[in-house]
């Protein structure tokens, strides 16, 4: 039966890619690039979209909404998953409301009134049968995924904006999206200092990269970031996520960095891609924080004490909103404060919680 | 452009094949026991994960699209066990295929097995099923085949080490090893196990080879993670003594020059690997699993799929299940992993300790390095250090456990009892094993206390156990203390006295196993000299070494006899008969001058054991003069130049050895004078 032939092989895709998640960021985690993890979730949710049993848009919200919750559990600390099947979400429901003749996301929580008596916008709306849903829903996601293709040439173009010539820009780590963005600015001449951030020590790797392309480049260590600070103009890093009240989720060190900044005043921009916001919030879980492998603080090698010390190696910093001065997203860039509203334009609030 | 695709078809052409791997599940010996009774050790829980789950998790992540299981003991149960993973749905990338057999009764019977089913078509991954890593032998893999396809098939195996340094508690003794090796080629050129030797010896050959750069390494730890080469299982078919592959790398190394065979070694900085092969093992490896060593193989990545596994982790390595409830007062300290459903009582302390599911733990109860299974009571007030409490365990109020202490199966103590050091209870009485069959765990010691211990068979001990207690202790400290040592010290892992301790111990046996049977069946000597000489090669022993384990078995062979508590006078008379008789095989072996220094170094280090033969020494160095094995010259050179201690210092103040020197010494007198005449 083709049916069930095409329903392992889509089961056996996304185990496929539950094992990937599991597995991946064995050590430094964020840079398997979310990039490329947000578009593979598209990809697979835009498979599932084609191939699973469904025949209207409440099974598939249901089936995505399963998937979903598997996939966000198999690797809890990348939200780009969790995010990427909130936008899907959103999608199909705009898609059935377009159907049905109705306007989604104009009446979305216009008043308090309709906030208070919509009153759980039931499922039962989503149950009638719509026959191009599939294939409406289908380009919907396309287009999402040529959004995500272009987020960092996109985020890289506002870059002549921010920096200007003779600047110092500091950095921390290596972040894709940042490297782009200084690397779009390399026909003025600046200067990028880069704080190695140890024990992964991916700085090297994005200094090594800059250097590449011609930009001035200095490698610190992490505890000169201070130090180096009062000569610095502009902060410009990455994030491996936006959380929900505007801060940060960012490579461990960056909390440092930005306290630095915020007392010597330098603005901090951060670089994010929008697929990066997530509805949560900070401390909400346990799962917040991400702690790998020893081996980099101390390594395995070391035979005796290692029975004597607890080592921990932790991944990621909370960076708190106030910190921050501006975010640049591919579609522009925004104030902290501004984040409820991105959030509320990206995903339905319902889907929040998957 | 061109080049590209040049690769990719080479490739492609080249590894076609899905690579595989060989899964043995089953350890071939008790060191486990008593608790692998009930349980096979591939299955029993580590961080609450079965582990074998571990080992087919390496191998999936590591690419290994078909596995065969190999299980012997408790073969059912494994196999339930695997149906029901996620190892055995449809969609799983690594396809399980399960072989069971009671036949097996090593590693070399499971490859010979994979030789004569021809199961895997290329190389492959060896591992035993109690093998926790994260290794990534991808690159390891790569070296292997390149190396192959090199010099035509001469690498047949590359066995994968993790560098860490001596005194790490997850280095396991037993398996320390010391490896010459070529730096350029990664070539193994000698390889040796080091526990319990104190002088370590590498053939000079092994450095006239043509590398000019080599490396001995102590810091290595063994993986138990080997890739093989089809030929492999083919060698094992071919030479039917191998039984681990500890034999495989030695019968390799050793015939080399004839085979033509080469063995490669990888060294892995960050990835870990390590084998569960005791409880000390087990206790690092736990440890380890549960300060995130092996991530992402973590407690709470959940890696096997199944329902109510999930745990959270939070600060200070604390992971808990779903359903945990936790009294108040209660303290986490820090490592702790506890699992679903479990209740702790109020004021507990629990450090570095793993609790499994549906456990019911009282008030005021410490934990420390415990290893808690599932189901188990631990009733208000017991005191817990480092020990293994297995699933169905009641530990009544007030009970003390000190160190290494193993509970296994469904045992109930206490209450109010404190079990001593390194005690073992287990269901199953000791003596059922005799019955069963022998085995080296249970040596001699063991029929004199069987006889004593049935009289009480089945009625629990509550001096032992407690008042409300079942189960027997494994080895009864009143009756036999240094056994039990032995026992607990085996499960834990830190002597050796029950596994082999190499080729030179076997060899001594078999020389005195050929002696005896020369002594029944009155074998001529020059038929034993042919037999010894047999064995010599059999297992490459060099010819000093044959003379000094002849020299020491025949000496022994009195007390084999009789039993060790042969008196001076009965010895004396009974070695110089036998020296008498094997007169012709001494003559054999002890030629020149050094065969004979030998010879008398390992007459002096027997009796330097056995102090209070002293006398008969004499009486054989006189016999062994006379019946001109032994030169009067080296006899004089040993006793002026061989004092190596205080102790044969002492001995060579013995009144007769004095007085035969004295003897000698005239009689090489006067046949000088002769000679002068």
């Amino acid at each position: 039966m083709p049916g069930t032939d095409r329903e392992t092989d889509l089961s056996e895709r996304t185990e496929a890619f539950l094992a990937e998640l599991k597995r991946s960021g064995g050590g430094a985690g964020p840079l398997r690039g979310s990039g490329e993890t947000a578009r593979e979730t598209v990809a697979l949710l835009r498979k599932i979209t084609a191939q699973a049993r469904w025949s209207n848009a409440g099974e598939l919200m249901e089936i995505v909404r399963k998937e979903g919750r598997r996939m966000t559990a198999a690797q809890p600390s990348e939200t780009t998953v969790g995010n990427m099947v909130r936008r899907v979400l959103k999608i199909i429901r705009e898609e059935y409301a377009r159907s049905r003749g109705s306007s989604e996301e104009a009446d979305q929580q216009e008043s308090l009134h309709k906030l208070l008596t919509s009153g759980g916008l039931s499922e039962d709306n989503f149950r009638q049968h719509f026959a191009p849903l599939k294939g409406n829903v289908i380009e919907a996601v396309n287009e999402l995924l040529t959004e995500l293709d272009g987020t960092t040439e996109n985020i890289a173009m506002q870059a002549l904006e921010h920096i200007h010539s003779n600047e110092v820009i500091m950095t921390i780590g290596r972040s894709r999206t940042v490297e782009a963005f200084l690397k779009a600015a390399c026909k003025r001449k600046f200067h990028v200092i880069v704080a190695e951030c140890a024990p992964f020590c991916q700085g090297h790797e994005m200094a090594t990269s800059l250097s590449e392309a011609n930009i001035e480049t200095t490698v610190i260590p992490d505890a000169a970031i201070f130090a180096v600070m009062s000569r610095v103009n502009k902060v410009i890093i990455g994030t491996q996520t936006v959380l929900a009240n505007g801060g940060l989720r960012a490579v461990n060190g960056t909390h440092t960095l930005a306290l630095a900044a915020k007392h010597h005043s330098t603005p901090l921009i951060v670089c994010a891609p929008m697929f990066k916001l997530s509805p949560q919030f900070p401390n909400e879980e346990d799962t917040f924080h991400k702690f790998v492998s020893p081996q980099e603080v101390l390594p395995f090698t070391e035979g005796e004490i290692l029975s004597e010390v607890n080592v921990h190696c932790p991944v990621f910093d909370y960076v708190p909103p106030e910190l921050i001065t501006l975010f640049i997203s591919n579609i522009g860039g925004n104030a902290p404060s501004y984040i409820y509203r991105l959030m509320s334009e990206l995903y339905h609030p319902e889907d929040h919680e998957l | 452009f061109t080049a590209v695709v040049a690769i990719k078809w080479l490739t492609d052409g080249e590894e076609e094949q899905p690579l595989q791997a060989v899964l043995v599940a089953d350890s071939f010996n008790r060191r486990f026991f008593p608790i692998s009774k009930d349980q096979p050790r591939a299955l029993l829980p580590l961080a609450n994960v079965a582990m074998i789950d571990y080992t087919l998790e390496f191998l999936t992540s590591t690419g290994v699209q078909e596995t065969f299981v190999f299980c012997c003991w408790m073969s059912n149960k494994i196999k339930e066990h695997l149906l029901k993973s996620k190892w055995c749905r449809p969609t799983s990338p690594n396809v399980v295929r399960i072989i069971t057999s009671d036949l097996y009764r090593s590693l070399g019977d499971v490859l010979r097995d994979v030789d004569a089913k021809a199961l895997v078509r290329s190389d492959f991954i060896l591992v035993y099923g109690d093998v926790v890593s994260n290794i990534d032998v991808t690159q390891a893999l790569q070296e292997h085949r390149q190396r192959r396809k090199a010099e035509k098939n001469i690498s047949v195996m590359t066995m994968i080490f993790k560098q860490s340094s001596p005194g790490h508690k997850s280095r396991c003794e037993e398996d320390d090893i010391i490896v010459a090796m070529d730096s350029k080629t990664k070539r193994v050129l000698h390889y040796q196990r080091t526990q319990g030797l104190k002088k370590l010896q590498f053939p000079m050959n092994i450095f006239h080879s043509v590398s000019d750069e080599f490396e001995i390494r102590y810091d290595l730890l063994d993986c138990h993670i080997s890739i093989c080469s089809p030929q492999v299982a083919e060698l094992f078919t071919d030479n039917f003594d191998y039984q681990t592959r500890n034999d495989f790398v030695r019968g390799i190394l050793v015939n080399e020059e004839i085979l033509g065979n080469q063995i490669h070694l990888y060294v892995t900085m960050d990835g870990y690997g390590a084998r569960v092969s005791n409880l000390l093992m087990y206790d690092a490896v736990s440890s380890d699993m549960v300060r995130r060593w092996i991530y992402p193989l973590t407690p709470e990545a959940n890696f096997t799929d199944r329902k109510g596994q999930e745990c959270t982790h939070s600060r200070h390595n604390v992971y808990r299940g779903a359903g945990v409830s936790l009294g108040h007062g209660s303290h986490m300290a820090e490592n702790v992993l506890i699992g679903r459903d479990t209740s702790i009582g109020a004021n507990c302390h629990i450090s570095n300790s793993v609790i499994g599911s549906n456990c019911t733990i009282g008030d005021n109860v410490v934990l420390d390095r415990a290893y808690v299974w599932n189901g188990v009571h631990i009733a208000s007030g017991a005191v817990i250090r480092q020990s293994v409490l297995c699933d169905g365990v009641k530990v009544k109020e007030r009970v003390t456990l000190n160190r290494q202490c193993v509970l296994a199966y469904n045992v109930v103590v206490g209450p109010d009892i404190s079990l001593p050091e390194g005690t073992v209870v287990s269901m199953h009485h000791p003596d059922e094993e005799d019955e069963e069959d022998e085995d080296e765990f249970l040596s001699d010691g063991a029929d004199n206390s069987s006889n004593q211990a049935k009289t009480k068979l089945k009625a629990f001990s509550a001096a032992e156990v407690g008042a409300e207690g079942k189960g027997y202790i494994w080895r009864p400290v009143k009756q036999d203390d240094t056994e039990d040592d032995e026992l607990v010290q085996c499960l834990w892992g830190e002597t050796s006295s029950c596994i082999t301790t190499g080729v030179y111990a076997v060899f001594q046996t078999e020389v005195l196993g050929t002696l005896q049977r020369g002594m029944e069946e009155n074998i001529s000597c020059d038929n034993l000299v042919l037999e010894i000489n047999s064995l010599k090669y059999a297992y490459n022993i060099t010819l000093k070494e044959v003379m000094q384990v002849l020299m020491r078995v025949v000496l022994e062979f009195p007390f084999q006899q009789q039993g060790p508590q042969l008196a001076a006078v009965q010895y004396c008379a009974l070695l110089l008969r036998l020296l008498k008789k094997w007169a012709p095989v001494f003559r054999n072996y002890v030629k020149r001058a050094p065969d004979q220094m030998d010879c008398l170094e390992s007459l002096e280090e027997f009796f330097l054991e056995h102090e209070t033969h002293w006398g008969a020494m004499v009486k054989v160095l006189m016999e062994l003069y006379q019946l001109d094995i032994l030169e009067e010259e080296l006899i004089m050179r040993w006793f002026s130049d061989g004092v190596t201690s205080a102790k044969s210092r002492q001995l060579r103040k013995n009144p007769g050895l004095l007085k035969f020197i004295q003897w000698l010494e005239e009689a090489e007198d006067e046949s000088s004078e002769e000679d002068g005449q």
